[in-house]
């Protein structure tokens, strides 16, 4: 069966089975490889996708279930060669140890910060409680979720002057 | 097998009337136990364009919320907050965004689970489900709805089209708890929840349910009788807690054993009481 969606503003049609999940269309068809197969049951958070905006597990969702929608993913977030202030935020907090865990965690705080600008740490845990690390701790990864709120919003005062 | 996407109740219905059909919701019980191979279905049937299962609507003497409604939605819910807060409470600590974004309330009724969450505040507030099938509809309350670990009174061709909580008292003390083995994610180990109403130094209204202690997900109805009217001493809570640890029959897995379950139960129980009697 066909299926049409958009990924990172780009329309398009791949051919699927029933069983094809959103993270095999992605991965294999399209060769976004950024998004990560972790545990492939909803529990690690690493293959994390934008659907119309909210973060979900590319593993549980089918490929025909996102039939018209909008998809983005980590490679969607950069503009060219330079990185998304998210990210550049997680490279210099040192939130990044094997990077498995990363374009997860990024597509989760772009949706957070998105809704809420200035999270509390608590606001923070809650968007993050669905992604895992084993690396880092997570001590790093809420100090650069705190650092890229910070720089969006001076880069919204500077937008705004 | 087939994914069959459709669009209206009448789609749904023929759909599932077929051979090896099941409903797909949001996938996040489901396609889990696919993978797992517990289920080979020869269709899957999404209903998530049929716009009668979907959306919270309140009207003078209820809360609809539509089975395929995700739980982001509830928690979202203006509605929900004033009408029905602890199942809010409980939404909040269920799963995590990624699938509270894709997981519905029909579907974790559905899946019936002895730990579904959401159960516990619809138990609470005695709230109904309402089924179709080919032969019509019927609203079950959803204490008569589970029938054992994974078993619901749906038939085959039946599905949820949504949840109706009953418009009730304004007073209500909320109390929810769960116990598992991390914050996040967790399919509770043991859960309790708790409405009590209190008027003059007596608890005038108890109601407490409880889940993943018993194959189904239930109320405890011994304790409410217990403590029904009385004036919420240590005594009386100490009773409760007792009779709390009796009424449930939990079982050892590879998340606890029967006898913490137990125990956790008791102590949930004497802790709603002492809030609601603090308050
Ligand atoms: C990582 C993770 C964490 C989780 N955490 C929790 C948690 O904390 N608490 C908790 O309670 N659950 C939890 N769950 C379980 C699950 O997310 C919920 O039970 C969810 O509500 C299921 O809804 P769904 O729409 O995804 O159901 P699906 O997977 O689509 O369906 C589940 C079952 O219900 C049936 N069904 C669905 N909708 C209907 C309907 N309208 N009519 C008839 N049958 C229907 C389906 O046929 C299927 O058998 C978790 C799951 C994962 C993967
Ligand atoms: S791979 Fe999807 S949540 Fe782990
Ligand atoms: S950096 Fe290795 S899993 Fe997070």
């Amino acid at each position: 069966m066909k299926v049409r969606f958009a990924v990172n503003g780009r329309a398009v049609t791949a051919e699927v089975d029933a069983e094809t999940r959103l993270l095999d269309v992605l991965r294999e068809d399209l060769h976004l490889t950024g998004t990560k197969e972790g545990c492939g049951e909803g529990e690690c958070g690493a293959c994390t996708v934008l659907l119309d905006g909210r973060p979900v597990n590319s593993c549980l969702v089918l490929a025909l279930q996102i039939e018209g929608a909008d998809i983005v993913t980590i490679e969607g977030l950069a503009d060219g060669p330079r990185l998304h202030p998210i990210q550049q935020a997680f490279v210099d907090a040192g939130a990044v140890q094997c990077g498995f865990c990363t374009p997860g965690f990024v597509l989760s705080v772009y949706a957070l910060l998105r809704d809420c600008p200035a999270p509390s740490d608590e606001e923070i845990l809650m968007a993050l409680e669905g992604n895992l690390c084993r690396c880092t701790g997570y001590a790093k990864i809420v100090d650069a979720v705190r650092l890229a709120a910070k720089r969006l919003a001076e880069a919204r005062v500077q937008e705004a002057a | 097998m087939r994914y069959v996407r459709v669009e209206t109740e009448a789609e749904l219905l023929e759909a599932l009337d077929r051979d090896g059909a099941h409903l797909l919701s949001g996938g996040t019980d489901l396609l889990v136990k696919m993978r797992s191979g517990l289920l080979r279905p020869k269709s899957l049937v999404d209903p998530a364009r049929v716009a009668a299962l979907r959306g919270i609507e309140g009207s003078a003497n209820a809360l609809w919320i539509g089975a395929a409604t995700p739980f982001a939605e509830i928690l979202a819910s203006k509605e929900v907050a004033a009408r029905a807060p602890l199942l809010a409470d409980v939404v909040r600590v269920l799963g995590c965004v990624q699938i509270r974004n894709r997981g519905t309330l029909g579907g974790n009724l559905a899946n019936a689970s002895p730990a579904a969450d959401s159960a516990v505040p619809l138990l609470l507030y005695e709230a109904a489900v309402e089924l179709r099938g080919k032969r019509g509809s019927r609203s079950v309350p959803i204490g008569d709805f589970f029938l054992a670990p994974g078993r619901t009174v749906l038939e085959h061709g039946e599905y949820m089209r949504g949840v109706s909580i009953p418009v009730s008292r304004g007073d209500w003390i909320p109390f929810f708890h769960k116990v598992g083995r991390r914050r996040a994610l967790t399919i509770a180990i043991a859960s309790v929840g708790g409405l009590t109403s209190i008027s003059n130094g007596k608890a005038v209204d108890v109601r407490l349910a409880a889940g993943s202690v018993a194959p189904v997900p239930l109320r405890l109805k011994s304790v409410e009788r217990a403590v029904a009217g009385q004036a919420l001493d240590d005594s009386v809570i100490a009773r409760a807690r007792a009779l709390a640890a009796k009424e449930i029959s939990p079982i050892d897995d590879v998340r606890a054993t029967a006898h913490y379950r137990r125990e956790v139960t008791a102590d949930l129980v004497a802790r709603a009481l002492e809030r609601a009697r603090a308050t």
